[in-house]
This record gives C-alpha cells, sequence and structure tokens, in this order.
C-alpha cells in the first residue's frame, strides 16, 4: 500500500468512521490511512464535531445511584492499590523471566532478535520541506498489528491499530529514549475495541532516539517492567 | 521529564473539587486521585447513562456499558488530550464505543438478523425525541439539523450512531449499495456540520 496515495474509496469512509460505523477491518484499515491522509484527518475532525454533538439527542435519563456505588467502589480500591504502590507497601515487580535477572534490558535484547520483528525503520513519507511532516513505521511484536509515529514540529504522534487488549489491570505505557534508558511519560493508554489509539507524545521528541511502549501496571512503573510491544525508531 | 503519575494522588473529599474545570480535574484522575474522578462522574454519568440508554435499550446493559466506560476513563486518564475536544466528549466517545460492543456482542449472540422494524424499535420516532428535549437547546439545534436532512440521510446517520450498525449491515438492511450508504453519511453529515456553523464544540 502506498502512503502517498490517495485512495479515494478509503478516504470515502470518513463519516463512518466518524459515526462508529465501520466493520473491524475497515476500522483498522482507516487508522493506518489516516496516519498519512491529512485530507481525511481534516475531514475527521470536521465531521467529529458533528458527531460529538448528536449525544445530546438521547433522551435525558438520571444514571442509576447504585451504578455510582459499583464504579467508585473499584475506583477506591484501585486509587488504594495505586497509593500503596506508590509508598513501596506493594511495590510492583517487574516481570522478569528466569535468567534475565536484570529487568528490561535483556528483555529489550530478547526483543531485538526475535525473528518475528523486523529491525527497521522505515519513513514512510516526507512533506513540506524541511520543517514538515515525517512518518515512522514502528516495529510492533504483536501479529497484524500496525503502529507509526508521526512527527511535525518537533512533536509527535504515536497512531497504533490492531493491538492487542492491554492485560487486565494494566494499561500501555509510552516511553521516550534518548541516550541511555528509557524514560516515562505522562501518556498512559488504552486500545479501542479494534486496537486503535492515537496517543501525543507528551513535549518535544528532539534528540529522542525511540519511542517504546510497553503494558504496565495501572497508574504507569518509572521503569520498564515488560518486553516492549511497540519500538519506534525516529530516523 | 516530570510524571506527575509518580505524584502522590490519594482521595480526599470531592467537594472542594467541584469548582475545578474537567481538564484541572483530569490532571488529578492521572495521578489517582479518586475524588477528582468522582467530580467527572457525577458531571457527566447522567449523559453517558441517556446516550447508553438510547442505544442499548435495556437499562441493565446501559448501565454495563456505562459501568466499563468510567473505568475505561479512570484507568487510561493519560489518553485524554484537551487539544483533541472537551471532557465530556472524550467521555461520552468512550461511552458510544463501548455501546456499539455491546450492542454487536448482542447480535452475534441472538444470531438475529436485523431487521428494519427492530431498529425502528430502538430509535425512537421523532415525535417522542421532540417532546423530550423541548427544553433543550442543544437538543434542539442538533435535531433541528439533523430533521432538515433528507430522511434516506438522517435514516443512515440514526442507525450508524445509535443503532450501532456498520455501513454494510445498513447497506443491507436498506438494500441500498454500500457505496450510496457511505455517501448519505458523508454529505448528511457535512450538511449537520454547515447547520451548527460556530455554536458547536471545534476539535482542531
Amino acid at each position: 500500500m502506498s502512503f502517498e496515495r490517495h485512495d479515494e474509496d478509503v478516504h470515502a469512509n470518513v463519516a463512518a468512521y466518524v459515526l462508529g460505523a465501520l466493520p473491524e477491518e475497515e476500522h483498522a484499515a482507516f487508522v493506518e490511512h489516516l496516519a498519512s491522509c491529512v485530507a481525511c484527518r481534516e475531514e475527521v475532525c470536521s465531521l467529529g464535531v458533528v458527531a460529538a454533538a448528536l449525544p445530546a439527542l438521547a433522551p435525558p435519563q438520571p444514571a442509576p445511584g447504585e451504578l455510582k456505588r459499583r464504579v467508585m467502589d473499584t475506583v477506591d480500591r484501585e486509587a488504594r492499590e495505586q497509593e500503596a504502590a506508590r509508598t513501596g507497601r506493594q511495590r510492583p515487580v517487574p516481570a522478569r523471566r528466569a535468567g534475565d535477572g536484570l529487568g528490561w534490558r535483556p528483555a529489550f535484547a530478547g526483543l531485538a532478535v526475535a525473528a518475528v520483528i523486523a529491525v527497521f525503520a522505515v519513513v514512510l513519507f516526507t512533506s513540506g520541506g524541511g520543517g514538515g511532516t515525517k512518518v515512522f513505521r514502528a516495529q510492533v511484536s504483536a501479529p497484524r498489528a500496525f503502529a507509526s509515529v508521526t512527527v511535525s514540529g518537533g512533536h509527535a504522534q504515536l497512531t497504533v491499530a490492531g493491538m492487542p487488549q492491554s492485560p487486565p489491570n494494566h494499561v500501555y505505557e509510552l516511553w521516550i529514549k534518548r541516550a541511555g534508558e528509557p524514560e516515562p511519560t505522562d501518556a498512559l493508554f488504552t486500545v479501542s475495541r479494534t486496537g486503535a489509539a492515537t496517543v501525543g507524545v507528551p513535549g518535544s521528541v528532539q534528540g529522542v532516539k525511540e519511542l517504546l511502549v510497553t503494558a504496565e501496571p495501572l497508574g504507569g512503573s518509572p521503569h520498564p517492567t515488560r518486553t516492549p510491544i511497540i519500538i519506534a525508531p525516529l530516523g | 521529564m516530570l510524571n506527575p503519575l509518580r505524584s502522590s494522588g490519594g482521595g480526599g473529599s470531592a467537594a472542594p473539587l467541584r469548582v475545578l474545570a474537567d481538564e484541572e480535574l483530569m490532571q488529578l484522575v492521572y495521578r489517582g486521585n479518586a475524588a477528582a474522578f468522582e467530580v467527572i462522574y457525577d458531571r457527566h454519568a447522567d449523559a453517558a447513562f441517556s446516550l447508553a440508554y438510547r442505544m442499548c435499550r435495556q437499562r441493565s446493559l446501559a448501565e454495563d456499558v456505562v459501568q466499563e466506560a468510567f473505568l475505561s476513563l479512570w484507568r487510561s486518564g493519560a489518553r485524554y488530550d484537551r487539544s483533541r475536544g472537551s471532557v465530556r466528549t472524550w467521555a461520552l466517545g468512550i461511552v458510544h464505543n463501548r455501546a456499539i460492543d455491546a450492542l454487536r456482542r448482542r447480535a452475534v449472540r441472538d444470531r438475529g438478523v436485523v431487521t428494519e422494524e427492530g431498529i425502528e424499535e430502538r430509535v425512537p420516532a421523532r415525535e417522542h425525541t421532540e417532546l423530550e428535549f423541548a427544553r433543550r437547546d442543544e437538543a434542539r439545534e442538533i435535531r433541528d439539523a439533523l430533521e432538515r436532512l433528507p430522511e434516506e440521510q438522517s435514516k443512515v446517520i440514526e442507525l450508524a450512531y445509535f443503532g450501532g450498525l456498520t455501513h454494510v449491515e445498513i447497506a443491507s438492511m436498506l438494500d441500498t449499495p454500500v457505496g450510496t450508504i457511505k455517501g448519505r453519511m458523508r454529505l448528511g453529515l457535512a450538511k449537520m456540520r454547515t447547520a451548527l456553523g460556530d455554536t458547536a464544540e471545534v476539535t482542531p
């Protein structure tokens, strides 16, 4: 698939996309298409305004009090667990494999030699001259998953499709890597039913060599505890 | 890089937090502040339940949808990007996606053939919505924009958004080519966008 060719069939899916009416496979393909199509992204923003207004058509129905109690019971419990983890009473245990010994580093090394992953970055397209937009295709260690990073004006956005759901009580955490160890970011995310997500990379990516994504316990981790599921070299 | 997730979160009373804007509250939710989340819940749960019930037409299913959606919001608060719209829009988007999942799971489980009659049951007639929304300017505006569309366009938008149907299912139900359905959706939404003008929330 060419990321420079404007595919009219895919483009015609904009309205169905914002209404949530694309079948799963088409949804994933459209998310991939969005990474490279400025016109579609602009139309999604424009028509998305209408979709965002449609809930006002729903007849008012007060949410049951019992529902709030159920939600807040879970939230309060998880908040306590997160707080306990932060203060060290229940420090999250890194998910080390037997013999790893050093936490995430051997896991990264294992990933590097994994035959299932092509270890190269592909600049999908560049536009707009020196200060333009670059899209990098990332390596994803999940079958049929796709991830790309769009860099523009020193800022980046990660787009994923076809990703597996994060494990129970885990979220995906985005890391940036300059020199040395990965640095945590505030970007914790889950993916939609089709495995899609769009995540803004906090701050500037100037000097950043790679973006990484790992599954981490709720609330995130200060250091990666699992093998990255996404590695996106930026350059 | 500073990471507020590593800052102290904690719970505490929600009362002092009620003066804060949603976006400020989300900064606290990132840090695991349950009281801040409770304020977000209180502000948007009714709209969320209304949307879920409109789509699911069944209280127990709607409750499950809203519970899943708000727990997802709590667990992935850092995914919220204020440059892409309000917290309310984001939260209702999660509810919409969860409701679609629930409707499609139910359709598979029931192995039912989707009929136009069945959908009409899930999407109330306009006389009902007109009566129920008479006091709501926002609803009236979006409803007016929808009603100004040719019926063939408004119908596909309602079936897609509230019925949780894919364009393929709608095409099959209406015995119309998929390309035509896509075109009606796109033309209808574009007209509504023009009708809503500057009053709608603009997502850059």
